[in-house]
């Protein structure tokens, strides 16, 4: 029997085509940048590297609770900023009980607070996207009304705590690193790890393996939820008050770290240490900007353009493995 | 399917019942609150359409074939910044300047969306971030005064007591959209493309040009939305908040949009817009507070999103089913 030729479709070949030119250019830029960072004057001293661990570390420790999100198939949270605040508030009222209860409520809101959410999306397949927008909005109007636009002060002083720097580096570093580490292995050895991946990858064979879809989801949530209230916690400390002005680029900073970090927005591929990968990449970005005296405007800019681009390499490289 | 089954599906129903309560509402519920309408209260909930309708049709069209945009909020705050910078001499220039340069980077981004077949979500988060920075670039990091008055005063002035330029601008585009959707082939081929891409494509819907228009075309609306809005408020602003998009999503969702795509009508749109637009004018002439007004928002898009989910149905036949097994009825 004589072979049928299989043509691919010319479509195909010219999404083949822009792989290959798109690897390059990003291997290029990517190189470039390296090359651009270490030639900028003070990039590579202790105090800077410190500085860019310090500053990626708030944004980081949401980020990397986040990325549960996103492997599950969920996309991503918008309503990370409104959670961290709610749980900044929090935390601070709480922290007449000490700062380990403090710490401990703040970070079970969060994750109740997410849960919720986390429930409706496992469970009727929501919309995630726009569930957190209207969850956010609604968190947001909450707070509001609580705090009638006054900031919350802390009740105790145990906030200083998490402002310290032990060894000359923030608390927030080694949290975020311990954290990295224990989500990293929760991801990987545990089974519920397993479980988020494989909904994540395929929400219907999951199903057809009996899984239960909405407890996965709601644990996937809850796990960010308390990684957000931690944040926020780290937060409010910083800030010693909380009020939603807080809130700031804080969501997308967040997304931004996990699409940076490569993990694809479908679900079922990538890694905590990914996203842990990506908030350092866009601290250390920024930081070169700034050496480099480019303003707020430019940094930001450069964030977005550094997302697409990632997002871009990531979706065609799993795209082209598809087909 | 029989015509008088057809006007029963929810893209039919939802947007009339939707915008019939929410008049109702807001014919009676001043009264009830002791609060009485005037012709400025009409004018203010279209003046609040004018901006709103823009972004409804940049975020619902795209949602109707099955892409989601958030790359609008950028586009409506460079939009605003653009026309400030461009149009200090002429208001018209300045539209003009908004327009053409978001239309611009929107074809671009649509380009690259439909021919690399990428995930649309990811992609414009990431726009978004990039253009509030070029955004925060373009006006120096400040907020931008604008000094030119008659573009200013033109905008909103009243026209036939209830309208003004500026919200007679988007009832133009929404009728335009209405005739293209309704008289044309581009309705049931965006709906194709949401429903189905492959069986779109495979149907001959010209799937990649459709995709690099709506986003141009999204982009050209939200920056008109976002030129008109700075003129009318004199000034721009860097950073709109999620505000705005909260706001379109509820009301294409009201408006019969499904958020899984390939449901949904440019009319609904327009219907499900003035719902929104009616409802905040309503919350401000009974002097609801903007954290209560945010809530009712919250909850109302929790609300209908849930109720748009793809697996509650099932959940519910499911449960239905059960139901009924142990109230010992044989099923077929």
């Amino acid at each position: 029997m004589s072979a049928i030729p299989i043509r691919r479709p010319p479509a195909l070949d010219r999404v083949g085509a822009g792989r290959k030119i798109l690897a390059v250019l990003g291997l290029a830029t990517g190189v470039a940048i390296v090359i651009f960072a270490v030639l900028t004057r003070r990039f590579l001293t202790w105090d800077n590297i410190k500085a860019i661990f310090s500053s990626a570390s708030l944004v980081g420790i949401m980020a990397l609770g986040l990325t549960f999100i996103t492997l599950v198939g969920s996309l991503v949270s918008l309503a990370v900023a409104p959670v961290a605040v709610v749980c900044a508030m929090a935390f601070l009222s709480a922290l007449g009980l000490g700062l380990v209860p403090a710490l401990a409520i703040a970070m079970a809101l969060g994750a109740v607070i997410n849960a919720g959410q986390g429930a409706l999306i496992g469970a009727w397949n929501v919309n995630a996207v726009i569930l957190t927008i209207g969850a956010g909005f609604l968190i947001d109007g909450f707070a509001q009304t609580v705090h009638g636009g006054k900031i919350i002060l802390p009740a105790g002083g145990g906030y200083a705590t998490l402002n310290s720097t032990p060894l000359g580096v923030p608390v927030a570093v080694y949290v975020m690193v311990g954290l990295a580490i224990a989500f990293q292995l929760v991801l990987k050895r545990t089974v519920l790890g397993r479980q988020i991946l494989l909904v994540g990858s395929n929400r219907r064979a999951a199903r057809a393996a009996g899984l239960p879809i909405g407890r996965i989801t709601t644990a996937a949530f809850a796990l960010a939820g308390a990684s957000i209230g931690l944040g926020g916690a780290f937060l409010g400390a910083f800030n010693t008050g909380a009020s939603t002005y807080l809130e700031g680029t804080l969501t997308f900073d967040a997304i931004a770290a996990v699409l940076v970090g490569g993990t694809a927005i479908t679900g079922g591929r990538g890694s905590i240490l990914r996203t842990l990968g990506g908030a350092l990449a866009i601290a250390a970005i920024s930081d070169v900007l700034l050496l480099r005296g480019l303003a707020t405007g430019a940094q930001i800019l450069f964030k977005g353009v550094l997302v697409v681009a990632v997002v871009v390499l990531t979706q065609v490289r799993l795209s082209g493995r598809d087909t | 399917m029989s015509a008088s089954r057809r006007w029963l599906r929810t893209e039919y129903v939802l947007p009339v019942v939707a915008f019939a309560t929410v008049l109702v509402a807001f014919l009676i519920v001043p009264g009830l609150a002791g609060e009485q309408l005037n012709q400025g209260s009409y004018f203010n909930a279209f003046q609040g359409f004018a901006p709103l309708g823009l972004v409804t049709l940049a975020v619902g069209l795209p949602l109707i074939a099955g892409e989601f945009d958030v790359s609008v909020l950028g586009m409506q705050a460079l939009g605003g910044v653009l026309a400030v910078r461009a149009g200090g001499h002429s208001g018209l220039l300045g539209v003009a300047a908004a327009v053409a340069g978001c239309g611009l980077l929107g074809l671009l981004q649509g380009i690259a969306i439909a021919r690399l077949r990428l995930a649309s979500l990811p992609v414009t988060i990431g726009t978004y971030i990039a253009l509030l920075g070029l955004t925060n670039v373009i006006a120096s990091n400040n907020t931008l005064t604008y000094g030119n008055l008659s573009a200013s005063v033109w905008v909103d002035q009243p026209v036939l007591t209830w309208f003004s330029p500026r919200s007679l601008i988007t009832f133009g585009l929404c009728a335009v959209a209405i005739v293209l959707f309704g008289a044309t082939r581009l309705g049931p081929e965006l709906k194709a493309m949401g429903s189905d891409r492959r069986a779109g494509r495979v149907a001959g819907v010209a799937v990649e040009r459709r995709v690099a228009a709506l986003f141009t075309c999204s982009a050209a609306l939200a920056a008109l939305a976002g030129a008109l809005f700075s003129y009318s408020s004199a000034s721009a602003s860097l950073d709109p908040g999620l505000q705005p998009l909260i706001l379109a999503v509820a009301a294409a969702v009201l408006g019969g949009v499904s958020l899984s795509g390939g449901r949904g009508a440019a009319w609904g749109l327009l219907l499900g817009a003035l719902a929104v637009a009616l409802l905040e004018e309503l919350f401000s002439i009974i002097a609801l507070s903007n954290s209560t007004t945010q809530i009712v928002f919250g909850c109302m898009l929790l609300f209908v999103v849930s109720a748009d989910a793809p697996d509650l149905r099932t959940t519910m036949t499911a449960a239905a089913t059960r139901y009924r097994r142990t109230d010992g009825v044989e099923l077929p």
